[in-house]
């Protein structure tokens, strides 16, 4: 290094940079003819045709800059000529920190399309992970890492919250099921398979963790998972700090040693999968040494085993797939999910392009947690919205949880008439469970209870209930919420559908009524939405929160506007024990309300 | 001093220029493998390639342009790429054809290939200019390196056409020839300093991002 610059900062990401250069990388550095070919391969650069600094090359050339003023000699000497001048300010930080975390999900469409094979989205995450270093990132990004260091999952989920949430989700399935072998294992040694989960399906999605439990029960496997080093995400992907992605990948390694199992399964999520099963090696610098897969694997390998049956006309709605960019262009990973949805569902449509070729679904990167870029991402999402509305699909499938997001996002902004869901989702709803390996398995016999006497029932004429709300029926059986909610329409919505579900109701129109009636009613739970006229729901959510008459009760958000969770969670009191994006799924609805509820009981008892 | 003695100091001095090339390029070389490798510790992918065919896929995109949707969307860029290039080899080929087997390069076959060749190339570059010169996004990422490279190559490919003609007998000044080898002269001394070097680096980059991604499965590209 022979030039001098101005700022701390940049010298030390100078310095920070050296450890990162391997042949490959100084290729991508060197290689770049600024030939414009890998241009309108990004969905940024096409829906911002005006604005050229979306072009992926100028966002690698930052990195570049960086590189040749400091390592190649042509920059060092010649630093005009071969646009090797760098920032060299402090201030010009905010710019590299927008370029690299806001304008780039990462999805390596771009590496695709460059005939010199030059790897523009490993050069962005390299600058991301210099900023990082030098504590230069958006404040989303600073969150998430800080949890994932303090608490081993980028969502801070507490260890007693994350057991409690199985605990809670195995009784029910227990229940639900009526045979204890469908209990939820946690830290069995000596299972097949260790399943490992994104911190998203504990805090908003349970769901995914009942469906894959029950599946797992139908194919009668022999399966664990652990308390601890369960979170198959890694933050350090995104923020392109390898130490972080290296620390979070061992947790899983040193877990699933201790488990002594030999298989790791991971749910399905794209950057969970990459940076497990792909990267994660590479971070940690150690071998892999045992079997990884995704749940999409697991689930196809039971099938065509014969240890699950499955209808596949129990889904019958036009679906298409859509490939997540680090499933499909940085694992190869991309024929599986759509053999398994051909047998579970009966409508396929084909999304164009695909595989490789796909578009991002504009949530990844890490683009969820950074909502100050928010109204780029979702202009930018215009080409995922219609590439979805020209396949007249009412589902999207999708194997990664941060697509679902990002999907569920941009199907709210541009009001397509679908829904995002994932495999688990499909294959539990078309399972034939009495066909599947459990039904061959004999229950143990149950000890004998004493017979009580019996007693002479009134005849009751049962209510029929629609198959798709058996589940809702009695869930909340008289709890009392309150609905805190300014659209009539949509409180008559919610109002109906808890009352349906058992709960009794009350309502409120906006913050300061919320307020009032919280304090003099004392309800078992709240469900707030946030944009309302007059006292909004964050205010009235900090104020609950520091009335201690009122701040243990549990708190659901149920918001239309997703990029108000970064301004809730950053809130300095208890985080909401909920939060929904609108529309909401009925059944979802009311599995984490019910979710809340018994979680809150336990911790109060 | 006579146009024959310039040509003659000038032969020399191209000849120098390709060795002083050749040496400047074993030590890019050098320095390029100095920095680590990068091995992907990872199992191989589900669908994972450990052999060199995904790598050597790779290397061959230059000629499968239906393999990225950059080239296929875009068939006159490609034919473009194609003429631009073939003009380089063609300009390279008569500089030194020129002093090694003159009278090959006097075929008039021959030299209607290679003017054809360098003429459409010439134009090529001319349009390339214009495009780096006009569209902002061009602008935005242009070096001078990069406007001197296409300027260099543009008035090279120009002064071939011209020194061809010479050499076929239509145009009756040596100069023209000796302007030429000049000018391929100063070329083969600033490539390897200049961004036109990537075509040393090209098997290499497409070399490991053939590999890396074919040992996880998602190269050779597909696309349904
Ligand atoms: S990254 Fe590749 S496609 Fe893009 S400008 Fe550079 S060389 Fe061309
Ligand atoms: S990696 Fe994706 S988002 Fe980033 S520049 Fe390339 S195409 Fe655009």
């Amino acid at each position: 290094m022979s030039t001098e610059v101005e700022s701390y900062k940049i010298q030390k990401m100078v310095e920070l940079l050296a450890p990162k250069l391997t042949r490959q990388v100084v290729g991508s550095l060197v290689g770049c003819v600024h030939c414009g070919m890998c241009h309108e391969t990004c969905h940024y650069v096409m829906t911002h045709p005006d604005d050229p600094k979306m072009t992926p090359s100028y966002k690698a050339d930052q990195l570049r800059k960086l590189f040749k003023r400091h390592y190649d000699w042509t920059g060092r000497v010649f630093p005009g000529w071969v646009g090797a001048k760098p920032p060299t300010r402090d201030v010009d930080l905010d710019e590299l920190k927008d370029i690299a975390f806001g304008t780039c999900t990462n999805c390596r469409r771009c590496t695709f399309n460059c005939p010199m094979g030059v790897d523009t989205a490993t050069l962005n995450r390299i600058m991301r992970g210099l900023l990082t270093q030098v504590g230069v990132m958006p404040e989303g990004v600073r969150v998430v890492s800080k949890d994932t260091w303090e608490l081993g999952n980028q969502m801070g989920v507490l260890k007693e919250d994350y057991v409690e949430t199985l605990e809670w989700l195995s009784e029910e399935l227990v229940m639900e099921l009526d045979d204890e072998r469908a209990t939820i294992p946690i830290d069995k040694v000596g299972a097949n398979i260790v399943y490992t989960i994104n911190p998203r399906e504990v805090k908003y999605d349970p769901r995914t963790i009942s469906e894959a439990a029950l599946i797992f029960y139908a194919a009668a496997e022999d399966w664990t998972m652990p308390s601890w080093g369960w979170d198959q995400t890694n933050f350090g992907l995104f923020s392109g700090d390898d130490a972080m992605g290296a620390a979070s990948y061992r947790h899983l390694q040193e877990k699933n040693a201790e488990l002594g199992s030999q298989r790791l399964v991971i749910s399905e999520c794209g950057h969970g999968y990459r940076s497990t099963r792909c990267e994660g090696p590479n971070w940690s610098k150690t071998d892999q040494d045992f079997v990884m897969e995704s749940s999409v694997m697991t689930m196809l390998r039971y099938i065509k085993e014969g240890r699950i049956v499955v209808d596949k006309t129990k889904n019958s709605d036009p679906v298409t797939f859509h490939d997540s960019c680090n499933n499909a262009r940085s694992c190869g990973f991309y024929e599986e999910p759509r053999e398994l949805l051909k047998l579970v569902c009966t409508d396929f449509q084909e999304m164009y392009p695909n595989r490789t070729e796909n578009y991002c679904c504009t949530g990844g990167g890490g683009a969820m947690s950074m909502s100050e870029y928010t109204p780029r991402r979702l202009v930018s999402a215009k080409v995922k919205a219609d590439q979805i509305a020209e396949t007249g699909a009412k589902v999207v499938v999708t194997s990664c949880h941060n697509c679902v997001d990002g999907l569920g996002d941009l199907i709210r902004h541009y009001k397509l008439d679908c829904q995002v869901k994932q495999l688990v989702h499909l294959v539990a709803n078309a399972l034939v469970l009495e066909e599947c390996a459990i039904s061959k398995i004999p229950k143990e016999k149950p000890v004998p209870e004493p017979v009580p006497e019996p007693v002479q029932e009134p005849v009751v004429i049962p209510v029929e209930i629609p198959a798709d709300r058996v589940k809702i029926a009695d869930a909340l059986s008289g709890r009392r919420i309150l609905i805190v909610e300014d659209e009539e329409d949509t409180r008559i919505f919610l109002a109906t559908l808890l009352q349906d579900a058992g709960a009794v109701t009350l309502e409120a129109v906006d913050g300061d009524e919320a307020i009032a009636t919280a304090r003099a009613e004392k309800p078992d739970l709240i469900t707030l939405d946030l944009s309302m006229p007059g006292k909004d729901g964050v205010e009235a959510f900090i104020e609950i929160r520091n009335d201690p008459d009122i701040r243990d009760i549990p708190v659901c958000i149920v918001t239309g506007h997703p990029e108000f969770r970064k301004v809730i969670y950053d809130r300095p009191v208890r985080p909401p024990e909920g939060y929904m994006d609108k529309p909401v799924i009925e059944e979802d609805l009311v599995a984490n309300l019910r979710r809340i509820l018994e979680t809150s009981r336990a911790e109060g008892s | 001093m006579e146009a024959h003695g310039v040509h003659y100091a000038i032969e020399v001095i191209h000849w120098v220029a390709l060795g002083v090339m050749a040496l400047v390029y074993v030590l890019r070389l050098l320095w390029l493998f100095k920095f680590k490798n990068f091995r992907d510790r990872q199992a191989p992918g589900e669908n994972g390639d450990t052999t060199n065919w995904p790598a050597l896929y790779s290397l061959g995109n230059v000629v499968m342009p239906w393999a990225m949707e950059s080239t296929r969307k875009r068939p006159f860029f490609y034919v473009t790429f194609v003429i631009f290039h073939l003009g380089v080899v063609a300009g390279i080929f008569l500089a030194f054809i020129s002093s090694l087997n003159r009278p090959f390069l006097e075929e008039p076959v021959v030299a209607s290939i290679f003017m054809i060749i360098l003429a459409a190339a010439f134009l090529v570059s001319v349009g390339r200019i214009l495009r780096r010169l006009l569209r902002p996004v061009m602008r935005l990422i242009s070096t001078p390196d990069d406007y001197f490279c296409l300027s260099l190559l543009t008035v090279w490919f120009g002064s071939g056409v011209l020194a061809e003609a010479h050499i076929s007998g239509h145009l009756h000044s040596e100069w023209y020839l000796t302007i030429y080898l000049a000018l391929t002269s100063f070329f083969l001394l600033y490539v390897p300093f200049s961004k036109i070097s990537h075509y040393l680096y090209y098997p290499f980059t497409r070399f490991w991002i053939g590999q890396t991604l074919g040992h996880r499965g998602s190269m050779p590209a597909s696309r349904g």
